[in-house]
């Protein structure tokens, strides 16, 4: 695509839209109306809430009619148009709520158990982000150092930490997360997942950071400032230190490529029931919950909203890295022809 | 050419190999370790514990880590891969049906994949301002964000609600979409990409100078020349297949290796585990074999003394 | 840049095809579902969602292996699942000692198995010492057992059979609906070398296998597809003395997920399910009914409903330092705390009845009509909690013991099965609701069960698949010194009075010829289960079969094979075409 403004705009929406998923997520018990898991009598499967600002009398301010459930085996509900009830800011400590508890808001609809599905999509991302984030870091972290260690040391060292780096590059990702977590304990809390998981992430991303890593400090090594630090006594670590700031610009992307790639790793083995438990609102087990009834998923189509939700941050780090590298998942920069 | 390439296969089929029994030994060896083992059915049925005892016995469970590891792998020089604690029958059978359908999936996918992707790639390289251009642009960005699991998702909601695709199981239009699509997205970021910089290389320019035609520059010398990176990172796209193909096999009940290493493994069934992960990195070792065959007889440069 | 006209004549031809062959595949039939009387021929094809372990029934215990032992053995005698009553199988009549103690059994003559060796009292006689064989260890022997002893037969003659009882049995001959006769003449090697447990694996060859039943196996794939054919030796006709089975096959094609196998059934290209209908493909079954196209059988109530216990056993790590985690205050709380109407309406989408015991509606005389049902009382809980020292005593929303920690405990349930993930849900929410706080962690299926043999969990929530009625043959559950005996189970002493006066009971109950006495026995035991409620029962859902509409004779039973039990009696509709 064209450089320059068209770039700028792009990297500037990326990033804007990355910055409200965040916000989101962490203030969710705030701006979610509801608990992840409070479910609501008679609204299985029902329908997202119709926000109205056109009342009998023209402009009024917010209101919802409540939902009738007319045909429980079908599914089916209708507005109660006779009644209107007002939408509430700020009120118990929630950012938009109804006054009354037996008429949810429910913005994006109602799961299978009759749960909200905004709600909970707020309330996963905590989860999905947190973990996703947690895991860019570990990868980030063990990779520069096992790089860095590398591309400074060279040698045998260098060979080692190579050959585990493309051992592990060439086994599929979703395969050696899944059996590592298949093997372990299954019995776990939440947080307990969590720590795990974002572990498991973090070595299954590890090799991808340290090649490039490595390359790049190998490069760096043969420079004159690395060779005075030498001369001067530096050992392998000092010296490490010293040349991965020149990696900085690879960790950024790096990040670019982390963050959707353990998105949908997390949204896949939480899907496949390795991950978090179901009764918790991960982007992931929503899916699954999703995908129990394949008929359902067609008359209730708000239940795709944690995949809309791992699409648009997809989307945005994809635009965020627009003109520094074409937007590829895994994609290491062709050489150039020399 | 022969020579130098006769060496590099020869080095890379071994490596291959390597590879393969590693990665199955590794998969004998943590589940081997893990907590629970297929026994524990027994108990709720209300086997004493002799009949428990005897059945380890007979899974081979009370044998010492390293010797039944050692038996496995000499086991691999015959073809035996041991029998299934959960099915009672032989693993490489087994394996093999799944195996294969997990090759036909992926290789569909793949071929799919490179049909739409590589040449939408040439022609937006070529002319990213063209309106075509920018519609494959939008288009396959949106679609490198559609992972597997979310792609799939959506194809069958589409397929649901529309009743325009098949959703039952065997059927493997569903399936083969969901993996082909982000893939073809991605070839098509990747061809695109290098077509502009192949452009400036300096075979090329000769090539224009003699006053080659341009269709015939863009199609046959560019796109030969920009495929070499594609390549490339063909091992990055064989391993994305392969993980994306287990969430699609399981979403859309496609007979593949991916639910039954699943299966195996959450029943802690050793020897179908330790099959599965062998037939799974043997697959990804034929594709990144198949690739740097590829890439030796696009690249006149692979395979001679560096 | 142009794109070839070849190229573009090519995609246009491909289009067309595959736009063809879609639509081709995919037309509906317009066949009218006329009821027409039985005829012969056809093929059934059955998604099923679990493969065999093992051809034995005698050491595989699953439904698969049951399925199909039913398929292609026969029994002595059969229960008609509609009815209830007993019939005539290869026992063509029958007679009781005045104690109660000896059956005599006249067989059938002239009959012989699959591979035409005549069937003799010596087989009745050869299965018995199979199924009693110590080395054999065989768990339907274990279930076979009268007051844990075994029953002693005899030939009388070629064609008659004398079983002698340790003790006396209520349920009577009914408890023979569940042995298979099996081929001396296939198995006595076997069985004489100690190989029995070995034999009749799933690599066997199918002409090694022979049996009395209407089907014999005629080829099985392995992950894909089991496939039946017509015995054609099979020696019951029906009333007209037409010839059975009706049908000349019948495939089970494996399925992995309910999805998938309602997919199917949708698309017709399958005519059953392995178990019931899910409630919310339900509306649209009933579409595809009205259309003809599908046909819905009701069977009843489930007599297996999902049930809520916890660890009762006092030695229980669980239990260390959570003393209320055992009081039965506890559990009658959570019946209490939690609305019964909200599962039956959001869960099975008002397609259940209420309970609170193991009895439902289903069991039939045996479901005790004027027991109570708890009321939902969330305050009235609450009370009850508070009884046992749990209050909220740091104003966080949450109860707290004695020490001021919270009260938490957790529940472990299988995975896969959505209607239990979603009834665990309401409960943890529901529970919440008055400050208990509960962890759901859903495990495979044998995570739960290693949990349950090892006694290391809190609360399980699970199911079992009952195979009668008549709870004289589920002692496993009732006695406290069984091992289904859920809570504690395998007792050495009664660890309670209440445990203690329902083994009484219930063995009273399983000796007394007298039904009226078996009837109101049992009614003390259902009082007595819910005053101490160690199970906790929310709702029992209908079980509601599908079936595509070309398929006759269904007779929808409450427990599996729903309708395999009576294949022999399945036939195609005369007006259904001949796709298959």
């Amino acid at each position: 695509m064209t450089r320059g403004t068209t770039g700028r705009w792009s990297r500037r929406v990326g990033a804007g839209v990355l910055a409200t998923a965040a916000i989101l997520a962490i203030a969710a018990p705030a701006v979610a109306p509801y608990a992840p898991n409070e479910q609501f009598d008679d609204r299985a499967y029902a329908p997202p809430t119709r926000v109205r600002i056109f009342g009998p009398e023209g402009f009024t301010r917010p209101f919802i009619h409540p939902l009738v459930l007319e045909d429980r085996l079908a599914g089916r509900y209708r507005e109660d148009r006779s009644v209107m009830v007002p939408i509430r800011w700020f009120s118990r400590g929630r950012l938009v709520s109804t006054g009354s508890a037996s008429v949810p808001l429910m913005l994006l609809g109602g799961d299978a158990v009759g749960r909200d599905v905004f709600s909970r999509l707020l309330f996963g991302a905590r989860l999905s982000l947190g973990v996703t984030f947690l895991g860019v870091i570990g990868a980030l972290g063990i990779g520069a150092m096992m790089g860095g260690l590398a591309g400074t040391m060279g040698g045998r060292v260098d060979g080692a930490l190579m050959v585990v780096a493309d051992f592990l590059l060439a086994v599929p990702g979703a395969y050696l997360v899944l059996v590592l977590r298949g093997v372990l304990e299954q019995v776990l809390e939440t947080w307990q997942i969590f720590g795990l998981i974002a572990a498991l992430f973090a070595v299954a991303g590890w090799p991808h950071t340290a090649r490039g890593v490595r390359a790049i400090v190998a490069s760096e090594r043969t420079r004159e400032y690395a060779e005075a630090a030498r001369a001067a006594g530096a050992g392998p670590w000092r010296l490490a230190r010293q040349l991965l700031p020149a990696a900085r610009g690879f960790l950024a992307v790096e990040v670019l490529l982390l963050v959707p790639a353990l998105l949908v790793a997390e949204a896949t083995i939480s899907y496949l029931g390795l991950g978090f438990s179901s009764a918790q609102a991960s982007w992931g087990t929503m899916m699954q919950d999703a995908t129990a009834n394949g008929y359902v998923l067609a008359r209730a189509p708000w239940l795709l909203a944690p995949a809309a939700g791992v699409f648009v941050v997809a989307l945005a780090t994809q635009m965020m890295g627009f003109n520094r590298t074409p937007p590829l998942p895994g994609f290491i920069r062709p050489p150039r022809p020399s | 050419m022969t020579n130098g390439l006769t060496r590099f296969v020869l080095r890379r089929f071994t490596v291959a190999i390597l590879f393969v029994v590693v990665v199955g030994s590794a998969a004998l060896v943590l589940v081997r370790l893990a907590p629970g083992d297929p026994t524990d059915d027994l108990f709720m049925r209300g086997a004493d514990a002799e009949t428990i005892a005897a059945a380890r016995h007979r899974l081979g469970l009370d044998q010492p880590i390293g010797s039944q590891l050692a038996r496995w792998v000499a086991g691999l020089t015959r073809l035996d891969l041991g029998e299934s604690s959960r099915f009672g029958l032989p693993v490489a059978g087994l394996v093999a049906d799944r195996m294969r359908n997990t090759a036909e999936l992926a290789g569909l996918a793949l071929l799919v994949a490179a049909i739409v992707g590589l040449p939408l790639g040439v022609v937006t390289g070529t002319r990213p301002r063209s309106v075509v251009g920018r519609i494959v642009t939008i288009v396959s960005v949106a679609l490198v964000c559609c992972p597997p699991i979310i792609g799939t998702l959506m194809l069958l909601f589409l397929a649901a609600s529309t009743g325009w695709l098949s959703i039952a199981p065997g059927n493997f239009v569903v399936p083969t979409l969901a993996l082909a699509l982000p893939l073809a997205a991605m070839l098509e970021r990747l061809q695109s990409q290098s077509m502009a910089e192949a452009f400036a290389a300096p075979d090329i320019v000769a090539a224009a100078a003699r006053g080659v035609p341009v269709r015939r520059l863009i199609w046959i010398h560019a796109a030969r020349q920009a495929l070499r990176p594609v390549l490339g990172v063909a091992g990055i796209v064989v391993a994305t297949l392969f993980s994306g193909s287990i969430a699609v096999e399981t979403m859309t009940s496609w007979p593949g290796l991916g639910r039954l290493m699943l299966d195996a493994l959450l029943s802690r069934d050793l020897f179908l585990v330790a099959g599965c992960a062998l037939a799974g990195s043997s697959l990804v070792a034929m594709g990144n074999f198949l690739a740097d065959l590829l890439r030796a007889s696009v690249d006149p440069r692979v395979g001679q003394p560096s | 840049m142009r794109i070839p006209r070849s190229l573009v004549l090519l995609l246009a031809v491909a289009a067309l095809v595959a736009s063809i062959g879609y639509f081709w595949r995919n037309r509906v039939d317009s066949g009218q579902n006329a009821k027409g009387g039985p005829r012969s021929g056809g093929k059934v094809v059955v998604t099923y969602r679990s493969e065999p372990g093992s051809f034995n029934r005698y050491v595989a215990p699953r439904v698969a292996e049951d399925l199909i032992a039913r398929l292609i053995h026969a029994t002595l005698v059969r229960v008609d699942r509609t009815t209830g009553q007993v019939e005539p199988r290869l026992a063509r009549e029958w007679s009781t000692s005045p104690d109660g103690l000896t059956w005599v059994f006249t067989l059938e003559k002239g009959i012989t198995f699959s591979d035409g060796v005549p069937f003799t009292a010596a087989d009745v006689v050869f299965s018995f010492r199979a199924l009693y064989d110590p080395a054999v260890k065989s768990a339907l022997g274990s279930s076979l057992l009268i007051g844990g002893e075994q029953m002693k037969v005899r030939a009388l003659d070629a064609h008659t059979v004398s079983i002698v009882l340790p003790k006396s049995y209520a349920p009577g001959i009914s408890l023979l609906d569940a042995l298979p006769i099996l081929p001396e003449h296939k198995l006595r090697a076997a069985l004489d070398a100690g190989a029995f447990a070995d034999a009749w694996g799933v690599t066997t060859a199918v002409s090694e296998m022979a049996g009395l039943g209407p089907f014999v196996i005629k080829e099985y794939r392995p992950g894909q597809r089991l496939a039946f054919g017509r015995n054609p030796r099979f020696w019951k006709r029906d009333e007209s003395g037409r010839v059975l089975p009706y049908l000349d096959e019948l495939e089970l094609q494996f399925t992995p997920e309910q999805n998938a196998e309602v997919l199917r059934l949708q698309a017709g290209e399958a005519d059953l399910m392995t178990d019931r209908v899910r409630f919310e493909d339900l509306a649209s079954l009933q579409d595809l009914a009205k259309q003809g196209r599908v046909t819905l059988h009701t069977a009843g109530v489930s007599i297996g409903p999902d049930m809520l216990w916890f660890n009762l056993d006092p030695a229980a790590k669980s239990a260390q330092g959570r003393a209320w985690l055992q009081h039965d205050e506890l559990r009658h709380a959570i019946s209490r705390a939690v609305s019964r109407t909200t599962i039956v309406n959001t869960v099975f989408l008002g397609e259940a009845v209420e309970i609170a015991g193991p009895i439902t509606p289903g069991h039939g005389e045996w479901f005790l009509r004027d027991l109570p049902l708890p009321a939902f009382d969330p305050a009235d809980a609450v009370r009850r909690l508070a009884s046992i020292g749990l209050k909220d005593r740091n104003g966080d929303g949450l109860l707290d013991d004695q020490r001021g920690k919270t009260a938490s405990f957790s529940i472990l349930t299988p995975k896969g099965n959505s209607i239990r993930e979603r009834s665990v849900d309401i409960i943890q929410e529901q529970v919440r609701k008055i400050g208990l706080k509960v962890d759901v962690v859903a495990l495979d299926g044998g995570a739960v069960r290693t949990a349950l043999g090892e006694g290391n969990y809190d609360a399980i929530y699970y199911a079992v698949e009952a195979d009668s009625l008549d709870p004289g043959r589920h002692l496993d559950f009732w006695l406290s010194s069984r091992p289904m005996h859920f809570w504690h189970p395998s007792q050495p002493t009664p660890s309670t009075t209440w445990e203690a006066r329902i083994d009484q009971l219930m063995t009273q109950q399983s000796t007394t010829v007298d039904h009226a006495e078996r009837l109101r026995l049992f009614a003390e035991v259902q009082r007595l289960f819910a005053e101490h409620e160690p199970v906790v029962y929310f709702a029992a859902p209908k079980v509601i079969v599908a079936t595509s509409a070309r398929v006759g004779g269904v007779k929808a039973a409450l427990f599996a094979p729903n309708v395999l039990w009576n294949a022999e009696k399945l036939f195609i509709q005369a007006s259904a075409d001949s796709r298959r």
